[in-house]
């Protein structure tokens, strides 16, 4: 009723604003429906759920275990790479690279971008592919993989157990000493669950565009005219004739799902990228997904998704939405890295080539023909989607002390 | 949310209605109830939550109701959006929970606009099938 009555005094204003529309689209003129689609982008922040397949979820000894554990390198067996190694603190936790880097002496290319973490809990899927149903689940792959961490689940409870400090943060966000050589699996998922927790805090504040809407939805007039006339004409077209909305859906600017855009997918000569497809193989395999043993949902009601899921060869060459969120600073784009920058991106949608989309592709995608001028709007409104203020990033956490201690 | 459009096979059931009412009443139409129907069954169902939102998993419970004559075997439940030509992400199931009776879990609309729910309602004679229309918003 009260979403209602804001958007009824909306357009009110917008009406009133149209009559003194001067050079370009006042920034109130709005139709009932684009008004609606503005408001569903909001509110920000969004409250953060805690993760119930995740038992120190939102717990703050397991966040602070979590915020350890990120950058510390040694969770790498050589102490070469941390997470905070590609997900940079001072790079909006993204690294700036086409392709993410991975450890060792060998450095390796990895096969996909990597993504900026700031609200990476608003999701439900969780790596490119979405090859993950929690947070806590996707965490255990860097560890993991040989061309990234490489650590094995022995290397991650030894680290734990042996370093006084990290072993306090454990017991604390665990109530428990941490497991033995034999239950090393155990370690690992406990640390992941951690920083998974660490994760779900990482959220960004409000934005221009969220300042934007919040006065749309009030009728603050004056408030509104201070957003910048050609992003008010860059979100109409994101929200109108762009349809971009569709997919980047809702407050966190991403419907969560995937879709199929005509970027090319071969990795390298003979090799491809199967996106969705492999993804939903993947969490489906998963030992750590929603519906195994590690999960601490009981009733595993939270894997419901994942029980559900279905699979077909549409899937192929599909890659998560990502948020829009901060996205003027995370550049480059796309799975691989591959569009340099957001006027790149734009172009991509405005040039759109059918013939590269799988055939079954979404009939929601067609070329958008934009003129220079529209894709300058465009990239106008996107940077204003960049927060006003992100929290601290300080990694040092001070030594912990025993329960019982001051 | 938008109603099923009336057609000729509804306007054509509704007279057969008038000499069975009895058969179709499981099916009326109420509040938060949405139906459809072919000539030889109706179908009228309930969402959970009554209002889909996008994103989120919902469930359905459908009533069956077969013309006098016609028996009903198994339901099929899915959804897609026709303008765009895809379907869910996710494959819903469904369970008998009494005669006629169905439930359908794992549902789930990703993208706004509009929606077809698409009932396969399986007799002895073959299939019925059943579009029912849904604006996601």
């Amino acid at each position: 009723m009260r979403r209602t009555a804001a958007l009824i005094a909306a357009a009110l204003i917008a009406t009133g604003a149209a009559a003194q529309q001067h050079a370009g689209l006042s920034p109130l003129a709005a139709s009932p429906e684009e008004l609606r689609n503005i408001q569903r982008h909001g509110p920000w922040p969004q409250p953060v759920p805690r993760d119930p397949s995740n038992r120190v979820s939102g717990k703050a000894e397991a966040i602070a275990l979590g915020r350890a554990l990120f950058f510390d390198p040694r969770l790498s067996p050589r102490a070469d790479l941390s997470c905070a190694s590609c997900h940079l603190p001072e790079r909006t936790l993204t690294d700036g690279r086409e392709r993410a880097q991975g450890g060792g002496p060998a450095k390796p290319r990895l096969d996909r971008n990597t993504p900026g973490l700031w609200n990476v809990a608003q999701g439900r899927w969780f790596g490119w592919d979405g090859g993950s149903d929690s947070l806590w689940s996707f965490t255990p792959r860097p560890i993991l993989h040989p061309d990234e961490m490489g650590a094995s689940p022995a290397h991650v409870a030894r680290l734990l157990r042996d370093d006084a400090n990290l072993a306090c943060r454990y017991a604390q966000a665990f109530g428990r000493a941490v497991p033995p050589e034999a239950d090393a699996e155990t370690a690992l998922v406990d640390a992941a669950k951690a920083l998974a927790a660490y994760l779900e805090t990482l959220v960004s504040g409000k934005s221009a565009f969220d300042e934007f809407r919040e006065a749309l939805a009030r009728g603050d007039a004056a408030a509104a005219a201070r957003y910048p006339a050609d992003a008010r004409r860059g979100l109409s077209l994101f929200a109108g004739k762009g349809l971009c909305s569709v997919c980047h859906f809702g407050p966190n600017f991403s419907n969560g799902e995937f879709h199929n855009i005509g970027m090319p997918h071969m990795v390298e000569p003979g090799r491809v990228d199967p996106g969705r497809h492999g993804g939903i193989r993947r969490v489906r395999a998963d030992k750590y997904n929603r519906l195994g043993a590690y999960s601490d949902d009981a009733t595993r009601t939270s894997g419901s998704r994942t029980l559900h899921l279905t699979e077909n060869h549409g899937n192929y060459g599909q890659f998560k939405v990502p948020s829009l969120r901060n996205v003027a600073l995370t550049a480059p784009y796309m799975h691989d890295g591959r569009l340099a920058t957001l006027r790149e991106v734009v172009r991509h949608y405005s040039e759109l080539d059918i013939d590269r989309l799988h055939q079954d592709g979404d009939a929601l995608l067609k070329p958008l023909r934009l003129s220079d001028a529209e894709s300058e709007d465009l990239v106008a409104f996107l940077r204003t989607l960049t927060s006003r203020g992100f929290p601290d990033l300080n990694p040092v956490t001070g030594p912990c002390k025993p329960q019982g201690q001051r | 949310m938008k109603p099923k459009r009336r057609t000729a096979a509804g306007l054509a059931l509704s007279a057969l209605l008038a000499a069975s009412p009895a058969a179709y009443a499981a099916c009326d139409a109420g509040p938060g109830v949405l139906r459809g129907e072919t000539s030889k069954v109706a179908l009228a169902f309930r969402t959970t939550p009554p209002v889909i939102k996008v994103g989120e998993l919902f469930s359905l419970r459908a009533e069956v109701c077969p013309q006098a004559g016609t028996r009903v075997s198994g339901l099929k439940v899915d959804a897609s959006m026709p303008a765009h030509k895809h379907g869910m992400n996710y494959q819903p199931r469904v369970r008998q929970t009494g005669p006629g009776s169905y439930a359908a879990t794992g549902l789930m609309f990703h993208m706004p606009g509009r929606w077809q729910f698409t009932f396969d309602v399986e007799t002895p004679a073959g299939r019925e099938r059943i579009h029912v229309d849904y604006t996601a918003e």
